[in-house]
């Protein structure tokens, strides 16, 4: 019992980061109707900037964070307002195959300027940890899930209480609409592509503490990112911390029960089990979740 | 004058498209019939990878370009035909039932999974299939008792040279191509490719007009998991050894996507004619910039995207006429 509650909160625990890492990949597909395949790539973007933050300016990791995050967010822009713009009126697989084409440059990029060697920073956290009744919770964790928690609510304070977040909300309803009341649609796009890259930044700087990356790593974020979102439901903030914490809870679960080699299968399974039983996920909303193409 | 003969007893009707394809089918498969004698061992690999690209490119614009399904975990149905093919030969069949081995189990998934997955759209249907093809990969790197594991499965060696064993795979390879421009001529000319263009343009309406939609879906995945599983077959027995990630990679089943689309989507020649431009492409850039070789073939696929929305094809039709009057009226 007491195996099965401790193994229940790591799962709660790494869900919240889940849940924060896929919204990023979330508002993009929600509003723009675009998967993109280079979101693990820039997840390890923002945790090369923080290492390199780090180790080579010094900085301490409070700061290299927002600077992940200003690198993840710039690049944003300007790949949206530059290159995926162009393709807002194609199929749903055009953009599919070419953000495919962009993770592939992102990931030769990574490799020529820091090389295919796995790293990660000296232990911030080391290996102290704080106990909840008799459950035993590390300090690094507990950290990764409380900016990940601050994140999430941040995003949802922007896309509810500001004119920037009603204006993304009235651009992925209609966009004709919007351009028709005085919404600067590209820029809009572009700026939600920017917000999700920032959210890609401080997930990198995040990985970056506690875990080691490389970067041929980045793929495998970018599917659970899919597998939290579909879970989720797209376009849902509680979606995605249900369905975060949900692929935490399962995946900690299965190790307990099968063979280490399962662990991303059973991610998939349930969402393919998701997929077949309730297509719009647990949380999903109409309108956000509608297939545009 | 023959050919004005020709053509007003062959141009016209409706079996004029499917008699063109049929010729031109023809002229390519004498082509390729006559030209492994004139080719270096080099060279012949190369032409066997790109008739096998443009085979499993066939089977993926069978799906997506004809039926507007993105199955881009197609290649799955490459891994299951490997590993059924890889198994049955060490077990001691010869190659031609062996591929059986590989291609029913591809077509009963397909058939299976396909009335419970076609039901799915767009991003949902393509995300989908590749949880399908991560599931089964897993399967595959994990029952190390049948599949060998991780740690792959070597096959035993066949007869003869190096050089045989080229020209073996290549004469596999080129009978397979003609069978997949069968499937493109029959999936563009014939009643149950209708059917599927119909699904594509508006499934609504092609479920109105009496198209049994699922069943018309469901099949044509079939014969695309048919076709990508022999071809997965054949591959196994020509390189001899296979592991999961070598068979279940996803690059596999984005080069092919790519390759239809640049050839153009819903064409018969399209996969082929993509094949040969983006392999050449790869094998450039893989024996100059080894280095760069992804960032090379990623943004060949970005500008392929940008530039060429409805392929190679599209293109000269889109562009020609004005560069026809343009010759005209210089000379």
């Amino acid at each position: 019992m007491q195996l099965v509650a401790q193994i229940v909160l790591n799962g709660v625990l790494l869900g919240g980061f889940y849940a924060c890492m896929a919204l990023g990949f979330s508002i993009v597909w929600g509003v723009m109707n675009v998967v993109n395949l280079a979101y693990g790539s820039m997840i390890m973007i923002g945790a090369y900037v923080t290492q390199m933050a780090v180790l080579q300016l010094g900085l301490p990791l409070a700061a290299a964070l927002p600077l992940a995050a200003l690198a993840t967010f710039t690049m944003g822009y300007v790949l949206q307002r530059a290159l995926l713009n162009r393709l807002a009126e194609r199929s749903v697989f055009m953009t599919l195959i070419f953000t495919f084409g962009l993770n592939m440059a992102l990931i030769n990029l990574n490799l020529i300027l820091f090389s295919a060697d796995v790293r990660s920073l000296p232990d911030v956290f080391g290996r102290a940890s704080f106990t909840i009744a008799g459950l035993s919770v590390p300090y690094g964790r507990a950290t990764i899930f409380a900016v990940a928690m601050a994140m999430t609510l941040g995003l949802h304070a922007l896309l509810n209480w500001t004119p920037l977040g009603n204006a993304i909300k009235a651009t992925s309803f209609d966009p004709d609409a919007a351009r028709l009341s005085g919404i600067d649609v590209p820029h809009v796009y572009a700026l939600t592509f920017a917000i999700g890259g920032a959210i890609a930044g401080v997930t990198g700087a995040l990985v970056a503490t506690s875990y080691s990356f490389s970067p041929l790593a980045g793929e495998s974020y970018t599917m659970k990112a899919f597998v939290v979102v579909v879970l989720g439901g797209l376009g849902s903030i509680p979606g995605a911390i249900i369905g975060g914490m949900l692929l935490g809870i399962v995946e900690n679960l299965a190790s307990l029960f099968l063979d280490s080699g399962y662990r991303d299968a059973v991610g998939f399974t349930l969402l393919l089990l998701v997929l077949i039983l309730r297509p719009r996920g647990l949380m999903g909303r109409r309108f956000f979740a509608e297939v545009k193409g | 004058m023959a050919a004005s003969t020709l053509r007003a007893r062959w141009g016209s009707g409706p079996w004029a498209g499917t008699l063109r394809s049929a010729a031109i089918g023809c002229v390519l498969m004498a082509i390729l019939m006559v030209l492994p004698s004139f080719l270096s061992l080099y060279w012949l690999r190369l032409l066997t990878s790109v008739l096998m690209l443009a085979v499993i490119a066939q089977g993926m614009n069978a799906m997506a370009g004809f039926v507007g399904y993105p199955a881009f975990g197609n290649v799955v149905f490459f891994g299951i035909g490997a590993y059924g093919t890889a198994l049955a030969i060490a077990a001691g069949f010869a190659l031609g039932p062996a591929l059986l081995f590989g291609a029913i189990p591809a077509g009963g998934l397909a058939l299976a999974v396909g009335p419970l997955l076609l039901r799915l759209r767009g991003h949902y249907f393509a995300i989908a299939t590749l949880g399908l093809n991560e599931v089964v990969s897993a399967l595959a790197a994990n029952l190390s008792g049948l599949t060998g594991g991780a740690a792959g499965l070597s096959l035993p060696l066949g007869a003869g040279t190096a050089g045989d064993a080229a020209q073996r795979a290549y004469v596999g390879f080129a009978t397979l191509f003609a069978a997949s421009l069968l499937l493109g001529i029959f999936l563009r000319d014939s009643r149950f490719g209708y059917g599927c263009r119909a699904i594509r343009s508006n499934e609504e309406a092609a479920e109105a007009t009496g198209v049994p939609t699922l069943r018309v879906k469901s099949i044509a995945w079939m014969l695309s998991a048919l076709l990508t599983a022999v071809a997965g077959g054949l591959y196994a027995r020509w390189v001899g050894f296979i592991e999961p990630s070598l068979v279940f990679d996803m690059a596999i089943s984005v080069k092919a996507f790519v390759m239809f689309l640049l050839g153009g989507a819903g064409t018969v020649f399209g996969p082929l004619i993509g094949a040969l431009l983006i392999e050449s492409a790869t094998t450039l850039a893989w024996s100059h910039l080894l280095k760069l070789h992804l960032l090379v073939l990623g943004v060949t696929i970005m500008l392929v995207v940008l530039l060429l929305p409805d392929g190679a094809q599209g293109f000269v039709a889109r562009h020609w006429p004005t560069v026809r009057d343009r010759l005209r009226r210089r000379s």
